[in-house]
């Protein structure tokens, strides 16, 4: 076996996307200054969520608008408990991974009287989309060929974010709201619906990234099956300066690392140096980063209390 | 007048930690009563398991140990107003260290408890001091920096766990030490209960702390920067010492917890054993109840401790599920977290004011 | 004919305390409406209830004739009200474009038209005769530049009123003899505009209604032609002034001796740049200047919180250059800091642990690290009688305590290191009269006592009342030193400006 071959980038590829797909959320939360650190909670609810759709509906696409749905759920909690009534986002954020990790145990027994995972053979899952023309290059028609509609949606959502913050007046206004609270209250903004805006979004994000995991390699769902990819997502996020095109390459990067580490696993390679690789080439990005994570106004200093 | 002012403030700070409890026990009546079981007999049944004989109280408080040693840890760091986020790390390294020091150190079991603990105490300090070091040289965020060294120290200590320091005896391979010698395990408190010395340990930990911070210019200089950094700073406190000394003691307290559960209750470094009941996570939000008041993260602890082999006992005896504790606890973080006693104090102010112009 | 703007008998109450007690106001096309009052007068409030951002407790408002209701800014901008706030409210890494357009942006199907968003810049900078250049960030412009963009952006907004709050206090004299032809430029072309100071020498210039506010209440409304300045200062105190006690003569021996100090020498413009100034005991040096231009990095190199380049500092002939913040306290210098929220107090602490900064590890209240904090008690509370602090109790946060009232206990806790030499920040910026009076005579009394004290403020009156010497700052260097004898407004406004001693002595002559 080949350290690096297709297959290791085709499920690198596999591996990006609910990771892309919730850095771009939280990306969107830090534009406008709230550092969610819920996104592993939005994730698991959009994951479960999506298998409940899925099993009373029996519809591949009412599973995914309901992963969406549940998440959007989750997020309007955070919202209003970090907008309205100013919590700490960092705490709101740990509160929430808490209460969706008990959440979804709690309702996989109540809901489907099992423990642990939740599969069922006759449920459908993500299709894989063959691209007309391309799948027939011979290289990249492999790699780019035949995903589920969810990773041409995550690197779809990186461009469209990008378009939207860089090149419209409502993604301008939302930058501002992030840079500069006070003052962008002062000009008239509707400062609050932005922010509600963003964190909304970031749940139908989330939500479409715990689908394509509990839709689209196996359609199961199992007890905290996020396994840190929130973190692992809020960590690209930082990596990436919370700009869309930035994300998209740490997504990339942390993905290949993801897939490389089960890879290794093969290779008798500890793999706890490759799962590491994330952080470490985080924090040592953190020193050469001019944004090091004190943008708006996510500063922790001095709000704790 | 005075007492009236006393009165006000006292419900001010009492009134939404009461209201956050509240909600958090309607929700997770709400989720009794929609799995069908009768919501009072759960609570029932949860309550005898966290308090219910001598036996679930010492259970209770064994599993409160590590968390009051993580919340009283970060309580240390909040104070000197840094979020740290890295107890997990700090306490996992504190633990492996310290099973290693019991493990290889040689002399009687006296020293080897000593030098575990020494070793956990350096092992965790030394971590967070790391994260303060790149805070003051680098202005590297240690909320975000912390965040990420828990991973890195978490992969790190499974890494030596599963390679070259693990326990090869077994028939399974387990990720795991050696056992250590029985002269280097804490005492236990009761015999045949498995509250041991750590929670002793624990206690005073926090104890100390609150006097520390409460009556000494050690601790003035700690609240101060937590306070106001300039003005500190303005006032000839030197920052970045009081800093380094704060993340240090947090960290190395969080160590502690690690070091008191190996060798109080696994006699041995287990990976996954600390991260898995998520103790650095309770502890924060231990913290976080208490508004980082260490005696009152000691008592917050055993709260949530409480909850949890509270909820253990329901698993036990009913139909509900155990994480209905994390339910609660995601619900109570929650509430504490929002600030709408203030909102609401401030509307109360201002109808007043408009009634009296009237 | 109607007014534009009538605001009728406004109030606002906050709890018991009344910030607007029926003030009226007029306002027509084309006019220049002064409100002066003291700090605390509540002019910000009348102008925050007129632009949304506070409702009135009771009170009416009409534009052109019409009843209008305000909820928040939005309205206000709405209804063509542009308010320049005191503070900035600038995106720094947004172009002074964008800055300008915000809100309303130009855009076609949603997307934002920055070529669009820049011409119309363009325009408003020809027609209303304000020169910024669209395409530079705006945190890379000039505070005047940047006063400038504020201008721009509520004239792009379309407003016909607009309010310019405290415009000059950040700005130099040249600066301000631009705003103020600005000012009367928009007038000209039919806009009206409300200007809010404390500045009577602008006002004369400038307006053409006055109306005087003090306590909250309006104490004078007049026309600039029928009035002047003497008169105004006497409605806005409601009493006159008290004098200074006496200046003894006193021929101190050096104290603070400041040797050629540098810091930023590696850049082209170092913010502190071959800085040397003496402070002598029982002596009282000024330094003025427009703020910005080195004040607050020379405050911060002498008491220990930046590290300079170069240079050295003495305090009583011992070198202290290099040394903490903490060893400097201990041999000497006590600090009264420019920003009292920013520096000088914890807004969360108790009004006990504000004033234990610096005495807590005294040996008086402190026995083996442990605070004595009934010994401290007692000192504060002796504070608090002798300069008439107002506060709920010892233990209530400092946050709790007016400006005013936080700036006196401030005082007090640096005055009570008896140190022989202090270093007064802008003292007095945002209190009232009545506490500015009392720790100008503290500080007085201290010089009187033989001690030294380096006086730093932008109030010019302030520098001029109380100063032995002045310095001029400009630009990190120090522009000119004058004897209190010879120092008139006109040279130190030369010097403040960037010019020269000379230049000042020949422009006076000009003048007289």
């Amino acid at each position: 076996m080949d350290l690096f071959d297709y297959s290791l980038f085709i499920s690198a590829i596999r591996m990006v996307s609910p990771i892309l797909l919730a850095a771009l959320g939280g990306a969107l939360c830090a534009r406008v200054g709230i550092f969610n650190v819920g996104l592993e909670g939005l994730i698991l609810a959009g994951a479960f969520s999506a298998i409940v759709g899925n099993h009373y509906s029996g519809s591949v696409f009412v599973a995914v608008l309901s992963g969406a749905a549940g998440a959007v759920l989750v997020s309007l909690l955070f919202g209003i408990v970090t907008i309205k009534f100013k919590a700490n986002a960092i705490v709101a954020g740990i509160a929430v991974n808490f209460l969706v990790l008990g959440l979804t145990t709690f309702l996989l027994r109540a809901l489907f009287d099992v423990k642990g995972a939740y599969y069922d053979k006759n449920m459908e899952g993500l299709p894989k989309w063959d691209i007309p023309l391309i799948e027939h290059i011979p290289v990249i028609g492999k790699l780019i060929s035949g995903h589920s509609p969810l990773v041409y949606i995550a690197f779809l959502a990186a461009i469209l974010l990008y378009v939207y913050l860089y090149r419209t007046v409502a993604g301008f206004r939302l930058l501002a709201v992030g840079k500069n609270l006070s003052a962008s209250k002062s000009m008239g903004l509707k400062v609050t619906a932005i922010q509600y805006g963003a964190v909304l979004m970031s749940g139908v994000l989330c939500g479409l990234a715990g689908a394509q995991l509990s839709l689209g390699q196996v359609t199961m769902f199992t007890e905290g099956m996020t396994a840190g990819r929130g973190f692992i997502a809020l960590v690209a996020m930082m990596l990436g300066q919370s700009h869309p095109i930035g994300i998209l390459g740490s997504s990339m990067l942390f993905g290949l690392m993801d897939a490389l580490s089960v890879r290794l696993q093969g290779f008798s390679v500890p793999t706890q140096f490759t799962a590491m690789l994330p952080y470490l080439i985080t924090i040592i990005a953190m020193f050469f980063l001019k944004d090091k994570g004190s943008d708006s106004q996510l500063s922790g200093q001095q709000s704790t209390r | 007048m005075k007492l009236q002012r006393i009165l006000q403030q006292s419900f001010k700070s009492l009134a939404q930690p009461l209201l956050a409890v509240l909600i958090g026990i309607l929700t997770g009546a709400l989720a009794i009563s929609f799995i069908g079981e009768s919501v009072w007999d759960t609570y029932k049944v949860m309550w005898n398991g966290a308090f219910g004989s001598f036996y679930f109280v010492t259970a209770t408080l064994a599993r409160a140990t590590p968390i009051i040693f993580i919340g009283v840890g970060l309580a240390l760091a909040f104070r000197a107003g840094v979020f740290n986020l890295g107890a997990e790390g700090q306490m996992v390294l504190g633990a492996v260290a310290a099973a290693l020091a019991a493990l290889f150190i040689p002399g009687p079991g006296i020293v080897k408890i000593l030098s575990a603990l020494a070793a956990g105490i350096l092992a965790g300090g030394l971590w967070a001091l790391l994260a303060a070091w790149m805070e003051a040289r680098f202005k590297i965020q240690l909320l975000i920096s912390t965040l990420l060294l828990n991973y890195v120290a978490v992969l790190f200590a499974g890494y030596l766990v599963a390679q070259p320091f693990q326990d090869k005896t077994g028939s399974a391979a387990l990720a795991q030490t050696s056992m250590l010698g029985q002269a280097a395990w804490l005492p236990k408190l009761f015999p045949g209960m498995s509250l041991h010395f750590g929670f002793i340990m624990a206690i005073i930990c926090a104890i100390i702390l609150y006097f520390i911070l409460r009556f000494t210019s050690a601790g003035y200089e700690v609240r101060m920067l937590g306070h106001n950094p300039f003005f500190a700073e303005y006032g000839g406190i030197n920052k970045t010492k009081v800093l380094f000394v704060s993340m240090f003691f947090s960290g190395g307290i969080a160590g502690l917890a690690g070091t008191a559960e190996v060798l109080g209750s696994q006699y041995r470094y287990v990976e996954g054993a600390l991260t898995v009941p998520g103790y650095a996570w309770t502890g924060l939000m231990a913290a976080l109840l208490a508004n980082s008041n260490p005696l009152g993260t000691a008592v917050a602890a055993i709260l949530l401790a409480a909850l949890q082999t509270g909820a253990m006992g329901m698993e036990r005896n009913t139909e509900v599920p155990l994480e209905i504790a994390s339910v609660i606890q995601g619900v109570l973080i929650l509430f504490i977290s929002a600030k709408f006693t203030f909102n609401w104090w401030n509307l109360r102010k201002k109808a007043g004011a408009a009634n009296g112009s009237v | 004919m109607t007014y534009r703007l009538e605001m009728n008998d406004m109030t606002k109450k906050y709890g018991d305390f009344l910030a607007n007690d029926g003030v009226s106001i007029k306002l027509k096309k084309g006019e220049v409406l002064a409100i002066v009052g003291e700090n605390g007068a509540g002019k910000t409030t009348l102008m925050r209830m007129l632009y949304g951002l506070e409702q009135p407790t009771s009170g009416e408002i009409f534009l052109n004739g019409k009843s209008v209701h305000f909820t928040g800014p939005e309205d206000g901008i709405e209804h063509g009200i542009g308010m320049v706030h005191q503070h900035f409210m600038l995106f720094p890494d947004f172009t002074v474009a964008e800055n300008i357009v915000i809100g309303r942006e130009p855009k076609s199907y949603g997307f934002f038209n920055r070529k669009a968003a820049s011409e119309a810049v363009q325009k408003l900078v020809e027609q209303y005769r304000i020169s910024v250049n669209p395409a530079r960030k705006a945190g890379d412009c000039s505070v005047g530049e940047q006063q400038r963009i504020e201008i721009l952006k509520v004239l792009y907004q379309g407003a016909d009123i607009i309010i310019l709050d405290e415009p000059t206090a950040v700005l130099t004299p040249a600066e301000v003899d631009e705003l103020l032809n600005t000012v009367r430029f928009l007038a000209s072309q039919g806009k009206s505009i409300i200007l809010i100071t404390h500045k009577l020498r602008e006002v004369m210039k400038v307006a053409d209604q006055i109306t005087v506010l003090r306590n909250g209440r309006v104490t004078g409304q007049v026309k600039k032609a029928e009035t002047t300045a003497d008169e105004l200062a006497q409605l806005m105190v409601g009493r006159e002034l008290q004098e200074l006690s006496e200046r003894d003569q006193l021929e101190g021996a050096p104290l603070l001796e400041v040797k050629e100090i540098t810091i930023g020498i590696n850049s082209s413009k170092p913010v502190l740049d071959n800085v040397s100034l003496m402070v002598n005991r029982g002596e009282i040096l000024g330094i003025a200047g427009v703020s910005g231009n080195g004040q607050s990095e020379l405050i911060q190199a002498i008491s220990g919180l930046k590290k300079v380049d170069a240079g050295s500092i003495l305090l009583d002939s011992k070198d202290v250059t290099g040394t903490t913040v903490a060893f400097r306290r201990n041999a000497g210098i006590s600090h009264i800091p420019e920003d009292r929220y920013l520096w000088g107090a914890a807004k969360e602490g108790s009004i006990v642990d504000n004033g234990l900064m610096g005495y807590y590890k005294q040996k008086k209240f402190n026995r083996n690290s442990v605070l004595l904090k009934n010994a401290f008690r007692s000192k504060v509370s002796g504070w608090i009688s002798r300069f008439e602090i107002k506060a709920a109790s010892m233990d209530d946060q400092a946050g709790n305590l007016s400006g005013g009232n936080l700036q006196k206990l401030i005082v007090a806790r640096e005055l009570g290191f008896e140190t022989d030499f202090l270093i007064a920040a802008e003292p007095t910026r945002g209190v009232d009269i009545g506490a500015m009076e009392y720790i100008h005579e503290a500080l007085l009394a201290k010089r009187n006592n033989g001690d030294g004290i380096l006086l730093v403020s932008s109030e010019l009156s302030e520098i001029m009342a109380l100063s032995d010497r002045i310095a001029v700052m400009y630009e990190g260097k120090i522009a000119g030193l004058l004897d209190r004898k010879d120092a008139t407004e006109e040279k130190l406004s030369v010097l403040m400006a960037g010019g020269k001693e000379n230049e000042a002595s020949k422009n006076t002559a000009a003048i007289v």
